[in-house]
């Protein structure tokens, strides 16, 4: 069950086969002070996690982050570092415990099926950079990727 | 000319690579005139009546031929746009056709620190399809981030279902239209899910940007994947067309395709008859109505067949193509890198979606009778396939028809004249059953009247054009016009014997051997009754006095 946490976190970093060449070793070596104050539990990095390594390169493109070279090797272990902290979940025994879909919210939330105007609608529009009356002006992106 | 040569192709593959581009030229310029043929066809596609009317040649030889060697393994993927008031997160409105970035508010924008709020019809209009699909229910579903970016999706990604749909594994049920062959068809249904809509990328026809109007953005929509289980061009057709029916009739959608309540999209692949592995699978987008669905799969049954019996199997890639309704075959549009990557988490934002048994009873409970239940009702009645077809295909019409059997009506009467003399009148003035003044009631005292000898059929017609028209009712019509039939044989008598007595020359004419002018004494009989003598009396009557 442990692993369906992980699947999650997995789902939002991108993971892919894409293979590495940085060993464990070197992210236990570059361990950032900051890191350490912030995350208080994780006194010591997993050793030979068995979560695969960030594909920060890939994760960045998907995000449409741009990063320099010395950016990405710079990232990689501080990535890592928040995986690791999330595996801990593997930890926790989840044999008898049935998955949740969601956490709990109270209630339903829902809304009726009744229009409203939205009363400031200049407001937003006032907001947008390339607004030409009555379209928002984008650049021409042809391509769904 | 192009089917000689592709029997040549067959039987002798070296040759083919002189020939393709003859070969394709001459595919598309049948595909083109095949165009032009249905053009007239396609107009009437728009009319309420949404049933196919592509004339059975369409389906040319050489495609007949292809498919004795190939399979087509077709699945269709079906958004259908909610006729809710609202969008599906936020309260704003949706009316198609708005001015432009006129019906937006923080949340449908995607604007920071907006909170997305479920609109509960739409739950309901996801229970009520579920069910009329045959599905079973996920009492416990949640919504998914789908995340990517484009400039018509304001937050940068789509909130979804991904892994936990609210129905799946169901079925439809429907007939093939007679002209093709007629049959019964069950194809399944894989998933059905709640999402939104994006909003509407317009793209300037010179220059480097293009234009974003984001009224449609948030707009609730049901997806619909079926199970790969058609195989042609008529039964992917047919089934887009009884979701259009099916959505009508339960009134989440007006499926209209043209207003883009109703998309489709196909996938289909072409392997040889008997290999148990499926060919690569392509899909087809830029489908705008049911005949352009029918068209495009069987060009591109064509394209991948051809291919496949020229061994160049290979060109046939995994990719999306256009459709393109002017030249009449599908385009490759921009080949995709590797596939694309959701990033599916599920949405932080909304709480899971909860069913009750009590919920979906009570839907269950209120749904109407469905298009194949009343295709099923209709043929226990007596009626033809035909018949069958034509009635239950609008939902209104066949309420209106219900109605005037409910009235006492007889059936098969009942269809004749809705499906001949209301049908003519509603295509004329383009109405639609519900607008005009005709009552199913009346009609049933229509037919009863017939029946009961007070009016001939002829003068029912009249009746009945002035009852569609302006209203009113059959007692009072035939009262103020005077139309009752003549059913009195002396009084009939009397008026032959007059018009024998007027028209002496051409009494002389018959007797001397020209039989037809009895034609002329029925319709001089007729005139001086003001069509009301009974035409059966009246031709009786008559040709005892002619020949005495």
């Amino acid at each position: 069950m442990g692993s369906k946490a992980l699947v999650m976190t997995g789902g939002v970093i991108s993971m892919t086969n894409h293979i590495f060449s940085f060993k464990n070793s070197f992210s236990r070596t570059i361990i950032i002070p900051k890191y350490r104050r912030v995350i208080r539990s994780c006194s010591t990095v997993s050793s030979g996690s068995s979560l695969l390594p960030p594909d920060v390169s890939r994760l960045a493109e998907t995000a449409r982050i741009s990063l320099a070279p010395n950016e990405v090797i710079e990232f990689t272990p501080k990535i890592q570092q928040v995986i690791d902290w999330f595996g801990q979940l593997q930890d926790v025994e989840l044999q008898s415990v049935e998955p949740a879909l969601r956490a709990d919210m109270e209630g339903d939330s829902l809304r009726a099926d009744i229009p409203k105007t939205f009363e400031n609608r200049e407001a937003m529009i006032s907001a947008i950079p390339s607004f030409e009356e009555p379209y928002i002006k984008v650049p021409k992106v042809l391509s769904k990727e | 000319m192009a089917s000689l040569l592709f029997r040549g192709m067959l039987t002798h593959p070296p040759i083919l690579d002189c020939i393709p581009s003859l070969f394709s030229r001459n595919v598309c310029a049948r595909y083109y005139r095949m165009g032009t043929i249905t053009q007239a066809h396609v107009a009437t596609q728009e009319s309420q009546s949404s049933q196919l009317k592509i004339p059975p040649n369409a389906r040319n030889n050489s495609l007949e031929r292809l498919l004795k060697d190939y399979e087509a393994i077709i699945g269709i993927e079906t958004h259908v746009q909610l006729s809710t008031l609202t969008k599906a997160f936020c309260s704003c409105p949706y009316n198609y056709g708005s001015p432009p970035n006129s019906s937006i508010c923080p949340v449908c924008m995607g604007l920071p620190g907006a909170l997305p709020v479920l609109n509960s019809k739409v739950i309901e209009s996801a229970v009520r399809l579920g069910l009329a699909l045959n599905c079973k229910l996920s009492f416990n579903s949640k919504f998914d981030r789908k995340q990517y970016f484009y400039p018509d999706l304001p937050k940068g990604y789509q909130i979804s279902q991904f892994d936990i749909p609210i129905a799946s594994a169901g079925y439809i049920e429907l007939d093939l239209p007679l002209e093709f062959g007629g049959g019964h068809r069950k194809f399944g249904i894989t998933r059905v899910h709640m999402e939104e809509d994006a909003g509407k990328l317009l793209h300037s026809g010179n220059g480097n940007y293009s234009q974003v109007d984001l009224n449609r953005a948030g707009v609730p929509l049901l997806e619909v994947v079926s199970e790969p289980d058609m195989r042609n061009g008529i039964e992917a057709a047919e089934y887009a067309a009884e979701l259009q029916r099916l959505v009508r009739y339960l009134g989440v959608s007006n499926g209209n395709m043209q207003e883009g309540s109703l998309r489709c999209d196909v996938n289909i692949s072409v392997r040889p008859r008997g290999q148990s592995e499926f060919g690569t699978k392509v899909e087809i987008k830029n489908l705008n109505s049911f005949s352009s669905v029918n068209r495009a799969i069987d060009f591109e049954i064509s394209r991948q067949a051809l291919l496949l019996s020229q061994g160049q199997g290979d060109q046939i890639v995994q990719e999306t193509r256009l459709w393109e309704e002017g030249s009449q075959k599908t385009i490759t549009m921009r080949k995709k890198e590797g596939l694309s990557d959701y990033r599916y988490f599920p949405e932080p934002d909304l709480p899971e979606v909860i069913l009750t048994e009590e919920y979906v009873n009570k839907i269950r409970g209120s749904l109407p009778e469905l298009p194949e239940m009343k295709r099923r009702r209709y043929e226990e009645m007596g009626l033809g396939m035909q018949d069958v077809l034509f009635l239950a295909n609008d939902v209104r019409v066949a309420n209106f028809f219900d109605a005037a059997i409910a009235n006492g009506a007889e059936v098969k009467l009942a269809a004749n004249w809705i499906m001949g003399d209301v049908a003519a009148y509603l295509k004329n003035e383009k109405l639609s059953i519900d607008e005009i003044k005709l009552t199913p009631h009346e009609l049933a005292e229509l037919i009863a009247a017939i029946k009961g000898g007070t009016i001939s059929g002829k003068i029912a017609k009249e009746i009945l054009f002035e009852l569609m028209a302006k209203g009113g009712t059959v007692k009072k019509l035939i009262e103020e016009k005077d139309l009752v039939q003549i059913t009195d044989p002396s009084e009939i008598e009397k008026i032959i014997d007059k018009v024998l007595l007027d028209n002496p020359k051409q009494l002389e004419q018959y007797r001397g051997g020209k039989t037809k002018l009895q034609g002329f004494f029925a319709g001089q009989v007729m005139k001086a009754t003001k069509g009301k003598a009974n035409p059966g009396l009246l031709n009786k009557i008559l040709l005892e006095k002619l020949n005495s």
